[in-house]
């Protein structure tokens, strides 16, 4: 082993409890890295099985390029190709179930049952496969059968546009290895009913003739159908794995923030032990050590600790990727109605990934130290330190700093929401380099306080604390960072909250609302003809009705999301925010020709102008239509989305079923009457569930509230290394000054007095944390919120006092939880030992 | 052979009002397997001296030859290499690295100069033994009496063979007994392994093992005196010297 790892390693095993603290912060930034990046593949991963499992060993599968339904005669093209040597027509639609049952949703697939079992061959256990001339006899998997108690003849009713339909079961067949969405099979007719969609398709399978060169019948089929048609793609789920992805980005940042505060540790670590070294440098300078030799020294020392917090972070973090998936499955399966049987995937990038991060920024934290350490002249190391030299770069960067937070200002002033969320994170920088010319000012503020409740202890824990203001201030960028989240979310939730009930009451306005089960609008429900909406038009004390209904498409080489809606009623019952355009003038546009109102997510990724016409793909190829406006609601706030009139979702989607319904009253009559009236109707339709607004909109706020609670409960776990960061400058703080501690016990302090001066000591050193913490996260949140008005969803900054106050107590709880140990060591010092100790 | 000569030296601290002259004009030789002792009051120079001499410092006038290099010239990167070839150091407060062991802080700049490692700690034992010290090789420097620790340091400055030893104050925190060891060791190495041998000291009984004395007061050599007597004769001698100051 070279010299640099051998001092390297009996430096730190020198050391045990700053190794420990030290590298527990490494540690705890490469769990959260290393246990996400390895549980987050288990899902995209089970869903790509279920994705493959349901779509089986097909040869070729053909989906429209606007994912939407297609005329039955593009079979026969198909069918032509040489080399085909069978196709089969298929509509496919996931339908979630009624609540109570067994299984939460299937995927019902219409099929034409002699060449479907050409293309796609079933072993059946039990009973017979579907014939020509059934109508509603349906065949299911075994599993699904067992799951579902049902037998051959028994009744299995799905949900469908005309409300439910009810099939009798004819056979059961062995599940092929499927996970998750099981599949029934019904008549390809009785399908097209069901879901409105006479002599439309959404898939065709086919199976390639023996000996086909397959790229080239492929080739083939494409160059037949033309670009209207892909190849290959099971469509669905995009949605599902871009917010997984999503997630993973937010959890990545999660890890990478917890490791920058690990980083502020680890500085203030290294910059202990090169003053605590600085006769061992000098003395190793004399000796003939070069600069690199140095500087080689403390590195090693970093990347032994970053190596061996790395190694058990990421025993942790795959400790915590398993036992977090046994507590997320039962969701999974619940919520995503899909069967969950994944394991945590490892794969070498995951370890590059946490390696990189872990050992990086340990090394990166270490350097700034080890040049310091370079440069030390042999002579300097053996005299008396200096603090010129730290006053001087204090000074430095107090200016650096103050530039920062000033350019961060003229940023917010500017109103430019982008530019403002970026000048938020010159803040953060900014506070973190002119941390160590605010300590004193800071400390004497506070200092006078804590000598009330301290008396002597106070004014001498205030001394400790200015003589090194770097490591007091870096102590405290770890907490601010931890601190400024808790509130920057805090304010972000708050105004969200408020935001979310503003524009619920705008566009979710109705005194009933007929939802489907998931709120996702494409999430596999199951939409309802426009017969049930005619209905209740009918209904006596209904006023008005206006309804949501969805189709898929793409513009501009972004998925969009579209709904149709009608505009005249919606102006009435529903609505949305504008943030282009005149309401009354856009919803009279959008009746005249092929009018559309973009959201703010398509806005963002494709500026567009009033006026403008934008390319939508359709199932009969393409259609241009003109902007008429741009404004967001908040069911489609996350989605890039367009919103046209039902007649061209009609006429160019070909989609007419209902998925939401809203439904005002009138005003003299009973919101009893009105809801037992609207309840008859919907029992028909199992897929739709009435609910008053008012009641909703406190279920959907309730629901937000509840995801807020786990999102603090995750900040709050992030602030943990600030918990470390303050132990750690008391350690370091307590090894440094044991021999005044030895004094103080000499001259008659008692051991009690010394607890009380650590206690003090960490308690400015939190309250300095807390007060950057503020500072940085006020301004973060309030930078953000402006920021999310960016893509239409404009809210207004609600001061999150409760945080304010929750961040603070967090922060003084923290400065008593860690000045524990600390004060107990110096404490227990022997005096005699003490007074001795160089 | 002259192995050290200095010229004129002399080193100015602060600026203005607060100007401190530490040496002034101070030129001295010492040959091959010479051992001089620098002796003088508290704040004469004469640890600057040393650390001019050792290339820890560079001074504000005044040259400085050691093995034919000119000190002063030199880079700091050419300088680091010298004080490793070719100067050993021994200091008051031992300043071995307390994690590394006996053999390991003597093989120190052995390691540092880049030889193999089995190699270095087989010449750090060697000169170990040397000096005495052979039964606690495997030893940290806590586990150490002062005069052991003290030992050990000088193994560790003759391990590269050094042309010159610089020993500030080496028994400034040892016992009497210690100190005679560790004072007899330093004459053994001028004579014996013909070293160069420059200490600073301020007790009279250790500067009477040397060769020569050079006294300094407020930066400058004010006498010297060459001893051939008994250490006890030295001894008197330089009090004699030292009260006449």
């Amino acid at each position: 082993m070279s010299i640099q790892l051998t001092l390297a390693a009996r430096y730190m095993a020198g050391r045990k409890l700053r190794t420990f603290l030290t590298t527990l912060a490494v540690i705890f930034g490469v769990t959260i890295v290393f246990g996400l990046n390895g549980l987050l593949p288990a899902f995209s991963e089970a869903f790509r099985q279920n994705m493959l499992a349901s779509a089986g060993k097909i040869d070729l599968t053909v989906t429209s390029a606007s994912g939407g339904t297609f005329e039955a005669e593009v079979i026969a093209p198909v069918r032509s190709v040489n080399g085909i040597d069978e196709a089969t027509p298929i509509l496919r639609q996931n339908a979630i179930l009624p609540t109570g049952q067994a299984v939460n949703a299937v995927t019902v697939v219409g099929v034409d049952p002699e060449s479907f079992s050409q293309v796609r061959p079933h072993s059946l256990v039990l009973g017979r496969y579907l014939q020509a001339g059934d109508k509603n006899a349906l065949v299911l998997g075994e599993k699904l059968a067992e799951e579902m108690g049902l037998k051959l003849g028994d009744i299995f009713t799905l949900p469908s546009a005309a409300g439910a339909t009810d099939f009798a079961v004819v056979g059961v067949i062995a599940t092929q290895g499927v996970l998750g969405v099981e599949e029934v099979y019904v008549p390809l007719s009785t399908a097209q009913a069901m879901f409105n969609q006479a002599g439309r398709l959404n898939t065709i399978e086919a199976r390639f003739a023996a000996q086909a060169d397959r790229v080239q019948v492929a080739a083939a089929v494409q160059a037949q159908l033309g670009n209207r048609f892909k190849l290959g793609e099971i469509e669905g789920g995009g949605q599902f794995l871009s917010a997984l992805a999503m997630g993973q980005i937010v959890l990545n940042l999660f890890g990478v923030l917890a490791l920058a505060m690990g980083g502020f540790i680890i500085l203030n670590t290294f910059r202990t032990v090169v003053a605590e070294r600085r006769r061992d440098i000098g003395m190793l300078r004399a000796l003939g050590a070069t600069r690199g030799m140095v500087v080689g020294i403390i590195l090693a020392e970093s990347l032994l600790q970053g190596l061996l917090g790395t190694a058990i972070g990421m025993l942790i973090g795959a400790g915590l990727a398993y036992s977090l998936i046994g507590l997320i499955r039962p969701i999974f399966e619940q919520f995503l109605h899909m069967s969950f049987t994944g394991r945590p995937v490892f794969d070498i990038p995951v370890f590059i990934w946490a390696l990189v991060l872990g050992v990086g920024i340990t090394m990166l934290s270490g350097l700034l130290p080890a040049i310091s350490a370079s440069r030390v002249v042999p002579l300097e190391a053996l005299r008396p330190m200096v603090g010129v030299a730290a006053q001087r770069a204090a000074r430095r960067g107090a200016w650096v700093g103050a530039g920062l937070i000033g350019l961060a200002a003229l940023t917010l002033i500017s109103g430019a929401p982008k530019a403002a969320a970026a000048g938020a994170f010159l803040v953060l920088i900014g506070l973190v380099l002119a941390g160590p010319a605010l300590v004193r000012p800071i400390a004497l503020l506070f200092g006078r306080l804590l000598t009330v409740i301290f008396a002597r202890e106070g004014q001498i824990a205030q001394g400790n604390m200015t003589r090194q203001p770097g490591r007091a201030a870096i102590t405290a960028s770890a907490m601010m960072i931890g601190l400024a989240l808790i509130i920057a979310c805090a304010g972000m939730m708050s105004s969200m909250e408020e935001g979310i009930g503003r524009y619920l009451a705008k566009s979710m306005g109705s005194d009933f609302l007929l939802m489907p089960a998931s709120l996702v609008l494409g999430g596999g429900n199951v939409g309802a003809s426009p017969e049930l909406a005619q209905a209740i038009r009918d209904t006596p004390g209904v006023q008005d009705v206006t309804t949501l209904r969805l189709a898929n498409s793409e513009a501009r080489g972004t998925a969009l999301q579209l709904v149709g809606i009608e505009p005249e009623s919606f102006a009435r019952v529903g609505g949305m925010e504008f943030m282009l355009g005149s309401e009354a003038q856009i919803y009279q546009e959008l009746r005249n020709g092929r009018g559309i109102i973009l959201n703010g997510v398509f806005a963002v990724r494709n500026p567009v102008q009033l006026g403008e016409w934008v390319t939508l793909k359709t199932p009969d190829g393409e259609r241009a239509y003109q902007v008429v406006g741009v404004g967001s609601d908040l069911l489609n706030a996350k989605a890039a989305t367009g919103f046209i009139s039902q007649a061209n979702l009609a006429a160019d989607f070909h989609e007419s079923n209902d998925l939401l319904l809203m439904v005002n009253k009138t005003p003299e009559a009973e919101v009893t009457a009105v809801r037992s009236a609207l309840d008859g109707l919907v029992k028909q339709y199992p897929a739709l569930t009435v609910m008053e607004s008012t009641e909703w909109r406190e279920t959907m706020i309730g629901m937000f509230g509840k995801v807020v609670g786990s999102l603090y409960f995750v900040l709050i776990a992030l602030a943990i290394p600030s918990l470390i960061a303050l132990v750690n400058t008391l350690a370091i703080n307590v090894i440094e000054r044991t021999r005044e501690i030895g004094v103080i016990r000499a001259v008659g302090g008692t051991r009690r007095q010394v607890q009380r001066m650590i206690l003090a000591e960490s308690l400015l050193l939190a309250i300095l944390g807390i007060a950057f913490g503020i500072l940085a996260g006020l301004w973060l949140g309030y930078s953000l919120v402006g920021a999310v008005g960016v893509v239409g969803f404009k809210l207004t900054y609600f001061f999150p006092a409760t945080s304010v106050l929750i961040a603070t107590a967090v922060g003084l709880i923290f400065g008593v939880i860690a000045a524990l140990l600390p004060a107990r060591q110096a404490a227990q010092l022997q005096i005699v030992r003490a007074l001795r100790y160089e | 052979m002259a192995i050290i000569q200095t010229n004129n030296l002399s080193k100015v601290y602060g600026s203005g009002d607060a100007v401190v002259t530490a040496l002034r004009d101070v030129s001295l030789t010492v040959e091959t397997g010479e051992f001089v002792a620098v002796m003088g009051p508290s704040g004469c120079g004469k640890s600057t001296l040393l650390h001019l001499i050792g290339g820890l410092d560079r001074p504000t006038a005044g040259t400085i030859q050691l093995d034919g290099d000119d000190l002063s010239r030199l880079s700091d990167t050419r300088l680091t290499e010298v004080r490793r070839r070719k100067i050993g150091f021994v200091f008051q407060f031992f300043n071995l690295i307390p994690v590394l062991d006996a053999v390991e802080n003597a093989a120190l700049p052995l390691i540092l100069d880049g030889m193999k490692l089995a190699a270095a700690r087989a010449t750090a034992a060697e000169w170990l033994q040397r000096v005495g010290l052979d039964g606690q090789t495997s030893h940290r420097p806590d586990q150490l009496s002062g005069g052991q620790q003290q030992r050990v340091a000088i193994a560790r400055a003759l391990a590269t063979e050094p042309a010159l030893v610089l020993a500030d104050e080496p028994t400034g925190n040892l016992d009497s007994r210690a100190s005679d060891e560790v004072a007899g060791l330093l004459r053994q190495v001028a004579d014996e392994w013909q070293r160069a041998v420059l200490m600073v000291t301020h007790d009279p009984r250790i500067a009477a093992y040397a060769d020569r004395i050079v006294f300094l007061k407020d930066g400058s050599i004010i006498d010297q005196a060459r001893l051939n007597g008994t250490p006890l004769e030295g001894a008197q001698l330089v009090r004699d010297k030292v009260e006449a100051l």
